[in-house]
């Protein structure tokens, strides 16, 4: 859970390999004299506890990429601070600030003329260590995204699939093991079930890594699954909305937000809860046989599709040894929209995304 | 006699191949004019249009005049230079420098050419990447534009050496030795075998100069860029 989590992180800060938070100070970015520019930012306000995920999301042009740039100082604000720890990275030397900071982009940006396992060493060879060092953390971080070293190790990009490339791209940007990532799309380039996938694998690694991440999205959905919180950019480079995402789906705080999130936005919200985090009625005695079961890190959303395909007004839920232990109906899972989740509630960390995928195969297998 | 005949005969006559005025010390005067020049316009060119490339600075106005530069006839550029060439030194004046300084000039621009090209088209997305993972300029250039450039700069160096060995022939008409040499005095003396003799040396030179290039590029281009398979 993020409040865990950021307290764990919390504890290694000093030694600059947990999570550092980061602020937004008032940041503003020109371009020309019009401030309503193309990737302009405009008096940018907002704070990430470390070991957070935080969405930048927005229709293209809304300047979230630059906000991202701008942390790494790849792009310079026009005014404004923005604090890691504390600390202004304007004041940083800026080599030493970004082999601090992992980056990962849309189109991977692996080196072609390297190996995936140099690809991996790139920040780990420019602050110097070792050789030996290099190998075995590259080995380790290619195993830790799920490809064998030794398969992989001395490929060249050209022989991955966009998929591995992806995940060369997350190992390599996690090599130094820096306190924060910037994400720019970076499941945007893959398909769709190699990016839930991606996304999977990567919400379970930041589980135990807890990483202060920014990330950047135009996709409401992947910023509702990926992100802790959620900040919605509008044109204009303005902050239209800031808050953990059951927040921004159940109050938008405004109609463009409310546009931009979606008339589904109550589906989507139920897309944050799972069956354990439903208050059970008990299976009543006289319940007919062959009803739809439940895991308890079933999403409601899946649980609603599978009721309504199932022309079920309820279905059993059981517990994590496969057991029923209570009575899911349509009623219950409506009334979960009525009430205001806080986010630590909500967010029941990856078991709720490990069993997404299992219950898309159990909904499928029923139609 | 035939042509192939008298060729044929003339290479293989072994009285062409001692002394001063043999074949191997006129291939070694070639090679050392070509090799030579080819260094000094290697050195100048290509860190010129690494850091073209790199920066994007004044590109356009380098591109331009080095391609207008190129139009210039090889002999044209030499026979200018003599009077200028002979002030520097009465007695080389005549022979060596012209044919160096023309050589020099004409192997800059496709050096200078290719390597700001190579260097410019690097995809900028990985570019940034390189920055934003903390590499410093000269790291950037050295370690990803330079490498990923290999090809397209190696095409130009490619093109220049074989550009250089067939101006150093025409340096001899300048009074300079080389292998151009057997093709002035051939003429001259009206023996077609020395002529084309001399003709087939210097084509001979030419293409294993080639060869020598694209082996080597093979072994320095990574095999990432080359989409070979490793090993």
């Amino acid at each position: 859970m993020m409040a865990d989590e950021a307290g764990r992180a919390g504890h290694g800060s000093g030694s600059r390999t947990g999570a550092v938070s980061l602020e937004f100070r008032g940041v503003t970015k020109r371009y020309g004299h019009s401030a309503q520019a193309r990737g302009a930012v405009n008096d940018l306000s907002l704070e990430v506890p470390a070991g957070a995920i935080c969405v930048l999301v927005g229709p293209s042009g809304c300047g979230k990429t630059t906000s991202l740039k701008m942390v790494n100082r790849l792009i310079e604000p026009t005014a404004g601070q923005i604090l890691l720890d504390g600390v202004n990275v304007l004041t940083e030397d800026v080599t030493e600030l970004r082999r601090r900071i992992g980056y990962v982009i849309q189109h991977v940006g692996l080196f072609p003329h390297l190996t995936v396992g140099r690809n991996v060493a790139v920040v780990p060879a420019l602050v110097g260590w070792s050789k030996e060092r290099q190998l075995a953390r590259a080995d380790e971080l290619l195993s830790l995204v799920g490809l064998d070293p030794a398969g992989y190790r001395s490929r060249y990009p050209f022989q991955l699939s966009g998929g591995e490339r992806q995940r060369v791209g997350v190992a390599r940007a996690l090599a130094a093991d820096p306190p924060l990532m910037l994400m720019d799309e970076p499941f945007a380039a893959v398909d769709p079930i190699v990016r839930e996938r991606l996304q999977d694998e990567f919400l379970r690694l930041q589980r135990d890594l807890a990483k202060t991440i920014l990330f950047v999205t135009h996709d409401i959905d992947e910023a509702i699954k990926m992100g802790d919180l959620i900040a919605v950019m509008e044109e204009g480079g303005r902050l239209a909305q800031f808050g953990p995402p059951d927040e921004i789906l159940a109050h938008p705080a405004s109609d463009f937000v409310a546009r931009f999130v979606g008339a589904d936005r109550g589906l989507k919200r139920l897309s944050l809860v799972t069956i354990a985090d439903l208050e059970l009625a008990p299976i009543a005695a006289s319940a007919p046989p062959g009803l739809p079961t439940f895991s308890p890190s079933t999403k409601l959303r899946d649980a609603l599709s599978v009721l309504l395909a199932a022309d079920s007004r309820g279905g059993v839920a059981l517990d994590e040894e496969g057991q029923p232990c209570g009575f899911v109906t349509v009623d219950a899972i409506a009334s979960a929209l009525a009430e205001d989740r806080q986010p630590a509630a909500t967010r029941s960390g990856g078991v709720t995304r490990q069993g997404a995928t299992g219950v898309g195969a159990a909904a499928g297998d029923d139609s | 006699m035939d042509l192939i005949g008298a060729t044929a005969a003339w290479l293989s006559d072994p009285a062409h191949w001692q002394g001063a005025n043999g074949i191997p010390s006129r291939l070694f005067e070639h090679v050392a004019l070509s090799g030579g020049s080819l260094a000094l316009a290697t050195l100048v060119a290509l860190p010129l249009g690494l850091w073209i490339g790199h920066t994007g600075r004044i590109s356009w106005l380098v591109v331009t005049s080095a391609n207008a530069w190129r139009a210039l006839p090889s002999f044209a550029v030499i026979g200018l230079l003599v009077p200028f060439t002979t002030v520097l030194d009465a007695n080389l004046g005549f022979t060596l420098y012209p044919t160096l300084v023309a050589m020099v000039v004409l192997a800059g621009p496709p050096i200078l050419v290719n390597a700001y090209q190579g260097v410019a088209d690097v995809d900028t997305d990985l570019v940034e990447a390189a920055r934003a993972m903390g590499m410093k300029e000269r790291q950037i250039l050295l370690g990803v534009e330079m490498p990923i450039a290999l090809p397209v700069l190696a095409t130009g160096i490619r093109s220049a050496a074989v550009q250089v060995i067939a101006t150093a022939t025409l340096g001899s008409a300048f009074g300079f030795g080389g292998l151009g040499r057997f093709i002035v005095l051939g003429d001259a003396n009206k023996d077609n075998g020395e002529l084309f003799g001399g003709v087939v040396l210097v084509a001979a030179l030419a293409l294993t100069t080639l060869g020598l290039f694209l082996l080597l590029e093979r072994r320095l281009v990574s095999a990432g860029l080359a989409r070979r398979t490793a090993g």
